[in-house]
């Protein structure tokens, strides 16, 4: 482990001041599954470690047509919040995915956010929710759409004297249904060797209204596939249709060739379970109806 | 270095620590709880695992100064006395363990499941457990063990 | 001795483990618990580069750094190299390194940090030479040459091996190579009906066990060298340590602990000696843990391997002839295995099988990649898949059932093994039945769902020496002395029931003690399901010359001829109507200074022509778009005699079958120019609970092995075929053939879709 100075402000404000006085040199932690991961490779030298636990007004669930959901929530905390599998089931099922109890008990949304590790789960649910991150700095405060955040390999458009304090899910439109896939050819506890969030919104006659759908583990960031939503609307939800929708995907994916599988077979993988995802959605809607 | 305060075992202790001390290295190497273990270093296998106000977590991926105002569980704190808590009754008669690496982070994992929903499904009990590797039994004594100290209880 | 006439107090029963509580309570100690006043930590830096000569290395800003107490390079360390058979194992490396992560040089210091801190600061100058990774490549002529000068071969290898064995012979890069004959193979493919041959690879995988190598080595001002080390088997390795660094044996004291896992890797030095020249360099005990990062990328995994079979078949599908071409790699070292070559490598090329003509090749070879070691029959999961597999290509290709291929080539009563030994009591055809009974064999299957078959023989261990001390204290209670750590197996419980079950008492008698190197007698350890029936020998040996000294007592005290005791159910003596118990016989015998009694007991390997069968039957489900492969159910059918503990039977069926399930599924060892790259634990992949397949165990009881009590092997048994029953029944859900492993999802999809353009 690299040697650190740790503070631990006891509001925002004062983690704001910390953050704008030691900018490039301190680095937050929440749960710390991502940054004590990287400290201990000597992958990150942070000088400063700004712990946010203090910060508990941070873990909050709000429900307010939409959801207002605190930084600081753990993962598992979302995924077995009766709020969020009622009102945002395809987050409680993202969160549920992702690694494992111990990890998600200690991981924060807010935290995964930040972290932009392209193979997790969180990223491409809450981009098929249409959801913001909202960040704070001792300049303001602003909202960024999740699909706008990421910018590189764990790279993010936020400043280094910014804090994620809050991610607002809108409130999903009537006749909307929602899937989470991650496929897990290994085992069960392995990184996605593709994963899919989808949301299926249909109208009174059944046809799709709309859709949003999001990958994980397809390229160097989380990516939304927009040729495929723009394909489907006001198409009835048929197997022919979704199949030539999810098709789409090829070219909205840029998968990195791995011990997982090659780009090809990634790609693959990625149409496959898009299609598998509109079609899971487009029942759950169904059911809604 | 840092003051923490926390309840340990349900003994309330307050120790200096390095501001970079991982939690398993605070157990193990200063307060001499060698009970929890290290493995894979990056939170997989669930050998450090210990509870966190009752959450089980990751020693090796927490800092030491995260467990300052916390109740920790370490596998030192589960027994009463010479009576063996009965998830570790259950390992020893059902075979849940061979090594006995894993084991402390097995039995903790599953106390914080039984804690939270103490009669779980055989699906629950493998869907909780999974963050906890264990080489040696194959896992299915493991899994007959909790249930068998779910039953119990 | 056999099942017959057992208690019914020990062998037989589900005792609990005599180290759970230590276990389940945390207060167990293995390697990386003890701590030694002034203890400090040892860290290396290791080579990035495959092959590179080591121009210059300079440590003085390392040394400079304050809380280092010692920096060692190659230059500093005894210039013997270790090797279990081959010594070809540098301390540090000596002037060239041959694979990435080799250590060249070695820090300890106050603290873990520092030691890290200070392996940053060394200076070292590379000049990077050619390399070479796969075996078939490393032993071209033109290929770099791993190893120019002569290694020096220990000529005591613990187990026998058959045909024509040359080390080091005139071809490049190779290790080893074995030659073994039987019959006319040349004959019998000139008039077979039919000729099949495959080829089959198979990668590295890491045992697997969740503690890491660890040491602690500490040198007192006496010059006693005191060790705590996860290894195996002290005895062995402490004279390993002595012929390395020049201390006497009998000044090093390797002390017991507990092993978290072998699974055949915790048989080899690791940093032991590195970490014993740390602790004379530094005036302080040393402790040296490897990372989980170390262990993937430079322990001692299994050997990766290209077997190629070629099997000549009659007109009734019956076998002629096998062909065997297996290339092991053994990596940059042959010296972390102690044989010359992987035994199950060729004692398995023609499975459970009646073939009358074999002709097998067996080369072990260096290449630029990490060390090989031993891992669960070490050989023999590798060329099972291949053969294995092999078997259900021919059964496919003639178009039979696979099982009933099997059932017709299977050795019977009668028949010689294919290297030519003759054995009893074989129950392979039975074991291959009572699987496929429960399993539903012929129960029709939906689209997509497979069912496989593999099978396996091999006899226990019977080689090495154990050697126990039996004591009967003053109360009559019994305390066996044993001298190799339990890894996990159990076998100190076997040890307790065994002597329980000779004395006709509980365990609860019986007190099991490890002793250190000092003071136990030499035991070799767990190795190739040996420790059942090698400790059993001795502990039958102990219990015979215990029971004859007591005898003797009883005759003293009871005023009878030795020849006129009898030893009751219940273990008392007693001579025309008069008895006495053991407590109260050694009491008496105290009070004449006549008690404790202490015996030794040595085993007595001898050939035995006993065995046992295996026979694994796998249902997966293949998704056709994804090639993903979900292992349903298995059903593991097993050949065995007495089960002296069905608690620890059971749960070496269900950890062999889960490490098979681990190679066939999702373990493996990815290297890239050399270097591993799935360096943790999130990218090589141990299977979970969530990966396991619901498992019925069939027991076929009356088979009977060379121990005492009639007892066989399991350990190795539930394990070593698995994987080639899972792949089979891929094959016949969807028809594609996997000839390497683990199972790729994406290559079933490749054979998917070759098949339907086919079609």
């Amino acid at each position: 482990m690299v040697p650190f100075t740790y503070l631990e402000p006891a509001s925002l404000d004062e983690a704001l001041a910390l953050l704008a006085q030691h900018g490039g040199e301190a680095k937050l932690i929440a749960g710390g599954t991502g940054l004590v991961n990287l400290m201990k490779q000597r992958l990150a030298r942070p000088a400063f470690v700004i712990g946010l636990r203090a910060l508990q007004p941070l873990a909050g669930i709000s429900e307010n047509g939409g959801l207002k959901i605190g930084a600081l929530a753990t993962l598992q905390s979302l995924a077995t919040s009766e709020t969020i599998r009622r009102t945002a089931p395809l987050l409680a099922e993202a969160c549920g995915h992702v690694a494992t109890v111990r990890v998600r008990s200690m991981a924060t949304l807010g935290g995964a956010m930040a972290h932009a590790d392209p193979n997790l789960d969180t990223p491409p649910a809450l981009m098929a929710l249409d959801a913001q991150i909202v960040a704070r700095s001792h300049r303001g405060e602003r909202a960024i759409p999740v699909e706008k955040l990421f910018t590189g390999y764990y790279q993010t458009v936020l400043e280094s004297d910014e804090i994620v304090t809050e991610i607002r899910v809108p409130a999903q439109p009537a006749g909307s249904g929602t899937v989470f896939l991650k496929f897990l050819p290994a085992t069960q506890d392995d990184y996605a060797t593709v994963s899919v969030a989808a949301r299926v919104t249909l109208d009174r006659n059944g046809n799709i209204a709309d859709a949003r759908v999001a990958l994980g583990a397809a390229a160097m960031v989380p990516v939304r596939a927009t040729a495929v939503e723009t394909v489907l609307r006001g198409k009835p939800a048929d197997d022919r249709n979704l199949g030539e929708a999810a098709a789409l995907v090829r070219d909205a994916v840029d998968p990195i060739e791995d011990f997982r599988g090659s780009a090809e077979y990634k790609r693959k993988m990625a149409v496959v379970h898009v299609r598998r995802a509109l079609a899971a959605a487009a029942g759950n809607a169904k059911r809604a109806l | 270095m840092r003051t923490i305060k926390l309840t340990l075992n349900d003994t309330a202790v307050t120790r200096e620590v390095e501001d970079s001390r991982l939690l398993v290295e605070f157990l193990r190497e200063d307060l001499k709880l060698t009970g929890t273990k290290e493995s894979c270093g990056v939170g997989v296998c669930g050998a450090c695992t210990v509870l966190i106000d009752g959450k089980p977590i990751s020693s090796c991926l927490a800092l030491a100064v995260h467990a300052d105002g916390c109740a920790v569980t370490t596998i030192e704190g589960i027994a009463e006395g010479d009576r063996l808590h009965p998830l570790q009754q259950a390992f020893l008669d059902h075979g849940g363990f061979q090594c006995g690496i894993c084991t402390p982070g097995q039995i903790l994992a599953a106390k914080a499941l039984l804690d939270a929903k103490p009669h779980p499904t055989r699906a629950e009990i493998q869907e909780w457990m999974m963050g906890n590797l264990c080489r040696c039994t194959g896992y299915y004594k493991i899994i007959e063990s909790i249930a068998a100290a779910a039953g119990a209880e | 001795m056999d099942g017959a006439s057992l208690s019914g107090k020990a062998v037989g029963q589900p005792i609990k483990r005599i180290d759970g509580v230590a276990k389940v309570t945390g207060r167990a100690r293995y390697a990386g618990d003890i701590e030694l006043p002034g203890m400090i930590y040892g860290r290396t830096l290791r080579s990035p580069h495959p092959s590179a000569r080591i121009r210059a290395i300079d440590t003085s800003r390392a040394k400079a750094l304050p809380g280092v107490r010692a920096v060692l390079t190659g230059a500093d360390v005894p210039d013997a190299l270790y090797g279990r058979m081959c010594k070809d194992v540098p301390t540090l490396a000596k002037g060239v390194a041959r694979f990435v992560g080799e250590k060249v040089a070695a820090v300890a210091a106050d603290t873990i940090e520092i030691a890290e801190a200070a392996l940053e600061l060394i200076d070292v100058e590379y000049e990077p030479l050619p390399a070479v990774f796969a075996e078939e490549d490393a032993i071209q002529p033109n290929a770099p040459v791993i190893h120019p000068e002569t290694v020096e071969v220990f000529s005591g290898a613990p187990v026998a091996v058959h045909g024509e064995l040359v080390m080091y012979p005139p071809i490049r890069n190779v290790i080893s190579r074995l030659k073994v004959h039987h019959g006319d193979t040349a004959g019998a493919f000139a008039k077979a009906h039919r000729i099949f041959e495959h080829r089959f690879s198979v990668p590295a995988i890491h045992q697997g066990y969740i503690e890491p190598h660890t040491c602690l080595v500490s040198i007192g001002a006496d010059g006693l060298v005191d060790v705590w080390a996860a290894n195996k088997g002290p005895h062995i390795a402490r004279a390993h340590l002595a012929a390395a660094t020049g201390v006497p044996e009998n000044r090093i004291r390797f002390n017991p602990v507990v092993i978290g896992g072998d699974f055949g890797g915790k048989g080899s030095l690791m940093d032991i000696i590195l970490c014993y020249c740390l602790a004379r360099a530094a005036g302080r005990p040393v402790k040296m843990v490897m990372n989980s990062f170390e262990e993937l990328t430079a322990g001692n995994p299994r050997h990766s391997a290209t077997i190629t079979l070629r099997s000549a078949v009659d007109r009734d599908a019956k076998l002629l002839a096998i062909e065997a071409r297996v290339i092991f790699n053994a990596g940059a070292y042959a010296g972390f295995v102690p044989v010359p070559t992987l035994h199950g490598g060729y004692g398995e090329l023609a499975g459970a099988y009646r073939v009358p003509n074999i002709a097998i090749e067996v080369l072990r070879v260096y290449t630029n990649t990490l060390p090989r070691g031993h891992m669960r029959a070490p050989g023999a999961p590798q060329v099972t898949f291949a053969v294995e597999s092999h078997i259900d290509m021919i059964a496919r290709e003639i178009g039979i059932d696979p099982l009933e291929l099997r059932r017709r080539n299977a050795i019977a009563e009668g028949d010689h093994t294919p290297l030519g030994e003759m054995r009893r009591h074989l129950r392979c055809r039975e074991t291959i039945d009572a699987g496929a009974r429960a399993f539903g064999w012929d129960k029709p299957k939906a689209p997509g769902i497979g069912y496989g078959i593999s099978i396996y023989e091999h006899p226990a261990g019977n080689f090495g020496r154990s050697t126990v001390a039996l004591t009967v204290g003053t109360d009559g209670r019994l305390t066996i002395q044993v001298g190799s750590p339990d890894t996990g197996t159990g076998f100190h419980t076997i040890a307790a029931q065994l002597v329980a079950e000779h004395f006709a008492t509980t365990v609860d008698d019986v007190e099991v003690v490890q002793g250190d190197t000092l003071t136990s007698g030499f035991e070799f350890g767990a190795s190739g399901q040996r420790l059942t029936t090698t400790i059993g020998q001795a502990i039958a040996a102990a219990s015979d010359k215990m029971k004859r000294e007591l005898t003797a007592l009883a005759a003293e005290r009871l005023n009878c001829a030795p020849g006129d005791i009898r030893i009751g159910g219940d273990g008392s003596f007693s001579a025309s109507g008069a008895t006495i118990d053991r407590r109260a016989l050694m009491g008496w015998a105290a009070a004449r200074g006549k008690a404790p009694l202490t015996c030794e007991g040595v085993n007595a390997p001898e050939p035995s022509d006993r065995t046992s069968f295996a026979a694994h039957f796998a249902e997966v489900a293949v998704d056709r778009e994804t090639g993903q492969v979900r292992l349903n159910r298995v059903v593991t059918a097993h050949d065995i005699g007495t089960v002296v503990n069905p608690v620890l039977h059971q749960g070496h069926i269900e950890g062999g079958l889960m490490q098979a399930v681990g190679q066939a599924m999702s373990e493996r060892l990815v290297l890239k120019d050399g270097a591993v790259i799935t360096a943790h634990l999130g990218d090589y992949k141990l299977p979970t609970m969530m990966d396991i397949p619901a498992l019925e165990t069939v027991l076929l009881p009356g088979g009977s092995g060379a121990a005492p009590f009639a007892t066989t092997a399991i350990g190795e048994m539930s394990n070593v075929a698995v994987a080639a029953a899972i792949t089979n029944a891929v094959f016949d859900a969807v028809g594609v053939r996997l000839v390497e492993l683990p199972i790729s999802a994406e290559k079933i999809v490749e054979g998917v879709s070759k098949k339907a353009s086919a079609a």
